[in-house]
């Protein structure tokens, strides 16, 4: 972006943007509440797993969300921002959106796969190739939050940033395929198997898929609303920023012009060791 | 049973915890950003230069 460029104030925002986000939650709301009466009333009991069977309509969900969508994203946002015909700070504003909002739905996959676990394999935890690797996933997207909490200059954060997220987004397709390259108590794909022929009919598989789309909504609206939150908080950084400086020249302090980081102190900025 | 009600309780919860606090957290900073146009201070309150 140019020096020169205008930055819209983001308090503008159009009615149909507001009207379509709205939207989107309704409908996640309502597919969500069609989700949970399909898989704990309507669908029957499996043969081999009984009722633990209704878990499998949510786990794999908020799996597939947090891995394939949440993580995916993240990796393609920040390849975007390193690519230099690409390089915007709103890739990097998506790719944070994206991994705040994967790692509450990793949480949500561990915690549901755990669940199904106790009962299933007698234990709440095993080391097992997928679930080790989710975990390691979860802990390197925290990772990148931690990262991103570092005082730093946009730039410098982003460009960071984007390379832990394309860092961390190697353990992605491990995730995936830990199944078929080691022996796992963790059972293969069900939907995204290699044959592509799904292992799930009738109800059960409608209520997996209405799982799925309902869990992609929800994804998609804590997207937006956290995108939002960063455009925000950028628009505020600079802004108060600015005021702090009016206030100072008002007040008939020069800006800094020695670099000794003294008017840096007013706006917030971290001072030089040698200028305390 | 009670797996199930527990699992399908703890992800809902969750999810709709972290709603919340996005919700939260867009309406408090909509509000500064709604006092720092207000400010006298700031010239030119829709626009700015980079």
């Amino acid at each position: 972006m140019s020096p020169n460029q205008q930055v819209r104030s983001p308090l503008v925002r159009s009615a149909r943007v507001r009207w379509t986000v709205r939207a989107i939650g309704i409908v996640a709301v309502l597919s969500t509440a069609g989700t949970v009466w399909l898989g704990l009333w309507v669908t029957p009991p499996d043969q081999v797993q009984g009722d633990l069977v209704r878990l499998v309509y949510i786990h794999p969900g908020v799996a597939w969300v947090a891995l394939y969508l949440a993580f995916g994203l993240a990796a393609a946002s920040s390849l975007l921002y390193l690519w230099p015909r690409t390089r915007s700070l709103t890739w990097d504003r998506l790719a944070a959106a994206a991994v705040e909002v994967g790692v509450v739905f990793n949480v949500c996959t561990l915690i549901s796969g755990s669940i199904w676990g106790k009962p299933t394999w007698g234990v709440w935890w095993a080391w097992d190739a997928r679930l080790t690797s989710t975990a390691v996933l979860l802990v390197l997207f925290l990772g990148y939050m931690a990262l991103r909490r570092v005082p730093a200059e946009p730039e410098v954060r982003a460009r960071r940033s984007a390379f832990l997220a394309l860092f961390a987004a190697v353990d992605i397709p491990i995730v995936h395929f830990s199944v078929l390259w080691w022996k796992t108590l963790h059972q293969g794909a069900t939907v995204l198997n290699p044959d592509l022929s799904p292992t799930i009919h009738g109800s059960m598989a409608w209520t997996l898929l209405l799982g799925f789309v309902a869990l992609t909504l929800v994804f998609v609206w804590m997207l937006l609303v956290r995108y939002r939150i960063g455009v925000l908080e950028d628009w505020l950084g600079r802004g108060e920023l600015d005021v702090a400086l009016r206030d100072r020249q008002a007040e008939g302090g020069a800006p800094d012009q020695a670099g000794d980081g003294r008017d840096a102190a007013v706006a917030g900025a971290p001072v030089p060791e040698g200028a305390r | 049973m009670r797996y199930v009600i527990a699992g399908y309780a703890i992800v809902l919860t969750l999810l709709f915890l972290y709603a919340v606090q996005l919700v939260w957290r867009q309406r408090r900073l909509t509000r500064a950003a709604e006092r720092l146009v207000a400010s006298p201070a700031r010239s030119d309150p829709m626009t700015e230069g980079r």
